[in-house]
């Protein structure tokens, strides 16, 4: 396997570097692709990324992030969380979707901030809703305390049809998926909960994991 | 405030058509031209000898013959702007009310504005209008910023030569209800005056002796923030003049915006979400014609069966790098009531 840079980049299409595209006409590229506004499904069509500041120190941030339990304050509807199998995945109910269960696996790494929820709706053989969570320490991006939280979707095609119609309850009518739209808003207003309640926990020096069911 | 209407417009192109062939560097060809400055297939550009007075006194000639005016005796009011003067100091107001034979109570040569002044000079009516009960004006915008200066030897190969278009557009407003202006908003952002100017590339200023022509000059390195603040400032202020004239942004029938390229064409039609159809603009034919774009729009708007009676019509802009921005909204021949 090669180290240096390959040379036939240059001609892949869809590759611009300074090797193939002068920068006037990165700057020309640039005017083409800068509008005004975007079409909601163009920003959101295919992933949803939502983001903010928290006055909150990062480590403290990732360790609520951390405890799968604290889905039960933030989110919107997550509640009534069993206690982990073998695994560590939990069961809890979807609130939005009536008794639908939700399937929930924490996947952290200190280190890089990362929190990955991997989730699923109905079953827990295959987790494909997957909420990719990212804690960044303010003090680097922003110069300042405090942390900014990144928060990724990406629209698995699961969220289209449902592949388990037979797992849900009994007549329920709505499909996560068919939520897809409103991910922007729903998640924004989840992750302004996050922000408030960590900010308030930090503040009050209350304890930042909840440790189990409540 | 007195009701104004904006009732009829008219245009003077002058007769020398450029093509891009006429901007090539020896050797270059078209293809060598960065895409940003693509866009333009022909422009008119002004003669050596041909005056702002001379272009205004063609378009006012055209605009009295279209609504049947005495001008003599039918403008009370003069306004002009022209982008580069015939003569520094004075302004051309007077030279033109003599070349037209006109009468005017005020006569005011406007200097700021620039490709929104045609809506700065609504706004200076309306104004005049209501405090001083002046019944008429000639609202008259010249671009001759082409021939002038991206002509000339050196600025003829400048990439942004091409995009500059010089014409000639004058505007007739009335102080009745016939074709109400409903809005006018002029916001002015003193911050963002200093990301344009007239320079030479010796660095002498523009009333000092050198052998190096002068061209208008954006600040390269802030594209991006001019691009931005372009997206931002144009469709707020189109947007607020529709709330304050309370017509909701999708039944405008009429868009008028300066021209300056092709893309904020694209993105304020965008950011108002009305269909290209709806925005009347002559970039490909005519380039950048600053201040003059929307007096000869509108006519363009008219003469073409856009523009119809009772249609709302919208205009507006910014100017430079952004010191100005300003739109109006016209309900186009409405023939209200003045009373009502």
């Amino acid at each position: 396997m090669s180290v240096s840079v390959c040379s036939e980049i240059d001609a892949l299409p869809g590759v611009h570097r300074i090797e193939n595209c002068s920068k006037e006409d990165m700057t020309a590229l640039a005017m083409e692709m800068t509008h005004a506004v975007y079409p909601h499904d163009e920003v959101y069509g295919e992933f949803c990324t939502v983001e903010t500041y928290v006055d909150c120190p990062p480590d403290k941030a990732f360790e609520y992030l951390a405890d799968v339990y604290t889905l039960q304050e933030w989110t919107y509807s997550l509640r009534d969380f069993t206690l982990p199998d073998e695994t560590g995945m939990v069961i809890a109910t979807d609130k939005i979707g009536g008794q639908t269960k939700i399937f929930t696996r924490v996947e952290s790494n200190e280190q890089a901030g990362t929190v990955d929820f991997h989730c699923s709706w109905d079953q827990g053989d295959e987790l494909w809703m997957i909420y990719l969570m990212r804690v960044v320490p303010a003090q680097l991006v922003f110069k300042k305390p405090g942390c900014v939280i990144l928060w990724t979707n990406c629209r698995h095609p699961y969220y289209l049809n449902n592949p388990f119609p037979e797992k849900g309850p009994p007549g329920r009518k709505v499909w996560v998926g068919d939520m897809w739209p409103f991910f922007y808003a729903g998640h924004a207003i989840e992750l302004e909960n996050l922000k408030q309640i960590l900010e308030y926990r930090h503040r009050s020096e209350l304890p930042m994991t909840l440790g189990g069911p409540q | 405030m007195t009701v104004i209407s904006l009732v009829g417009a008219a245009s003077y192109m002058p007769e020398r058509i450029v093509t891009n062939e006429f901007f090539l560097a020896e050797g270059e060809r078209e293809g060598d031209v960065p895409l940003m400055f693509r866009g333009v297939k022909q422009r008119h550009h002004v003669g050596p000898s041909e005056t702002a007075v001379e272009m205004i006194r063609r378009a006012s000639g055209k605009l009295a013959d279209q609504l049947n005016l005495n001008l003599a005796r039918d403008v009370d009011v003069l306004l002009t702007n022209v982008t580069v003067p015939d003569m520094p100091f004075m302004g051309c107001g007077a030279s033109l009310a003599n070349a037209l034979g006109l009468k005017p109570k005020a006569v005011f040569d406007l200097h700021n504005g620039g490709c929104v002044s045609f809506v700065v000079m609504l706004d200076l009516v309306r104004s005049l209008m209501t405090t001083h009960g002046y019944q008429s004006a000639l609202l008259c915008n010249v671009q001759n910023a082409g021939g002038r200066l991206f002509s000339q030897g050196e600025n003829r190969v400048r990439k942004q030569a091409r995009i500059p278009g010089d014409g000639c557009g004058v505007g007739y407003v009335v102080a009745n209800a016939e074709s109400p202006v409903r809005s006018i908003i002029v916001r002015n952002y003193g911050e963002y005056a200093d990301d344009m100017s007239i320079v030479r590339d010796d660095g002498s200023c523009w009333w000092e002796p050198s052998e190096r022509a002068g061209y208008v000059d954006f600040n390269e390195t802030k594209i991006a923030v001019i691009t931005n603040r372009a997206n931002r400032i144009v469709p707020d202020v189109l947007k607020a003049a529709c709330q304050q004239a309370e017509v909701p942004v999708d039944r405008v029938g009429t868009l008028i915006t300066n021209q300056p390229n092709r893309l904020f064409l694209r993105n304020w039609r965008e950011a108002l979400q009305l269909p290209a159809s709806r925005h009347v603009q002559t970039f490909e034919r005519h380039g950048n014609l600053f201040g003059a774009a929307l007096p000869i729009c509108l006519e363009e708007a008219v003469s073409t069966g856009q523009l119809k009676p009772k249609d709302w019509l919208l205009l507006g802009g910014f100017s430079h790098a952004g010191d100005y921005a300003a739109a109006a909204v016209v309900h186009w021949r409405a023939g209200e009531n003045v009373a009502a």
